[in-house]
């Protein structure tokens, strides 16, 4: 017993010394080993994520993209009705049409519709938008048509003042706005005033809103008032248009 | 193959032209591609290439454009006949003489159209046009025709290799 006692002692002595001699190294080599492990262990990981994040980024990509779809969808959705409510409003037979194209000069202000004669569109039918009036048809091909803008040099639109009933001539000038022509120097027009198609002439019917007024000139000498028009659509940016086919 | 690649390049200008450009716009100005190409035409193809191109391009334009009873068949034809017949009278090679060439052919065809529409077609063109629009197209044409005739010369070059075409003169 004694003896068993005393080897126990001196094992024990020799374990915690032996322990106390290697434990440093078994630290340090069981570290070395741990981080070999793990930076293999990571790097297999980083290549995972790496992949992992390049497919995240594809997803992503295919996300957004599919939500600029939506989007757009959603913005077509939205001009469409109200193209469609302005054409319930009309009652009048009608069409909705895509701009594909404009015109291949700088000078004239013209867009090409995918609707044309297949599709019921005439020479000299009224395009409009919701915010109203934007050109007529000047030729109807099988699947295309050929759109005036008002703003044409060009183009000429009988009208009338909504509040005073005084009826003058929209004309294009290339640019951005119109003017309204043989407006005499005693009627009393002011800035604002909304224009409307008179119905005279046979393309656009009564009542469809041209522009509003943005510039009145009253020489002393002269019959007519020199007049100023801001068209009611925004001419530069057509995306979806209602061609009117009675 | 040469003259189809040419027709297929100006269906491809004006596709662009009535398409894409109008995202390019300053104030609502885009350059012109087919007076760009016809004064390249002019200045670097035959003499009946530089004249026919012209024509083409001036009568492609106005009946894309509504008919203006040939105003641009008008411009551009004389545009690119004085390029075709004088080319050798002049220098046309490095940016700026490029630039100023094309400055000068936009301003001509801007006034075409501006004396053709307010004397013989009786349109309405704002007087902005003259001091607003026509500068800008001018300077907007001169900054872009120069990259373009860098590009023609490249494409014409390739062309060229794939062609031996007797009419085609070489590119500098």
């Amino acid at each position: 017993m004694s003896l068993s006692a005393k080897q126990e002692k001196g094992i024990s002595f020799l374990d915690s010394m032996t322990g106390h001699i290697l434990s440093p190294f078994q630290n340090l080599f069981t570290q070395s080993v741990q981080s070999v492990s793990d930076g293999i262990n990571h790097y297999f990981d980083l290549v995972n994520v790496s992949r992992e994040n390049e497919r995240l980024e594809f997803e992503v990509e295919r996300l957004v993209n599919e939500k600029n779809a939506l989007l757009e969808r959603i913005f077509r959705q939205k001009r469409l009705s109200g193209l469609m409510s302005y054409k319930e409003e009309r009652k009048k037979e009608s069409l909705v049409a895509t701009v594909i194209g404009r015109a291949a000069t700088q000078w004239s202000k013209v867009v090409f519709i995918d609707k044309g004669t297949q599709h019921g569109v005439r020479t000299y039918s009224a395009v409009v938008t919701n915010s109203g009036v934007i050109g007529q048809i000047i030729h109807a091909g099988p699947t295309t048509s050929k759109v005036l803008l008002t703003i044409d040099s060009r183009s000429a639109v009988d009208s009338l003042f909504q509040g005073s009933r005084v009826s003058g001539v929209v004309v294009g000038t290339g640019e951005k706005l119109c003017k309204i022509k043989f407006v005499p120097n005693t009627a009393e027009i002011k800035v604002g005033d909304r224009v409307l198609s008179s119905g005279l002439g046979g393309v656009f019917p009564k009542g469809l809103v041209i522009g509003t007024v943005s510039k009145v000139v009253r020489k002393k000498q002269g019959l007519f008032q020199e007049i100023t028009l801001a068209p009611s659509s925004d001419l530069s940016n057509l995306e979806e248009v209602l061609v009117f086919l009675s | 193959m040469y003259y189809f690649a040419q027709i297929l390049i100006v269906i491809i200008l004006f596709a662009i032209q009535t398409t894409w450009l109008g995202m390019c716009s300053i104030g609502g100005v885009v350059p012109d591609l087919a007076l760009i190409w016809v004064v390249y035409c002019g200045v670097h193809c035959s003499r009946a290439m530089g004249i026919g191109s012209g024509i083409v391009i001036g009568i492609l334009q106005d009946s894309l454009s509504g008919g203006l009873l040939g105003v641009n068949t008008l411009s551009k034809s004389f545009i690119g006949f004085f390029f075709a017949t004088l080319k050798d009278k002049f220098y046309v090679e490095g940016v700026i003489p490029v630039a100023f060439f094309l400055v000068a052919s936009s301003l001509f065809d801007g006034l075409v159209f501006y004396f053709s529409m307010n004397t013989v077609l009786k349109g309405e063109v704002a007087s902005s046009f003259i001091y607003q629009s026509l500068p800008v197209y001018s300077i907007y044409n001169g900054i872009v025709g120069p990259i373009l005739f860098l590009l023609f010369n490249q494409l014409n070059n390739w062309l060229r290799a794939k062609t031996s075409d007797p009419y085609m003169n070489p590119v500098k």
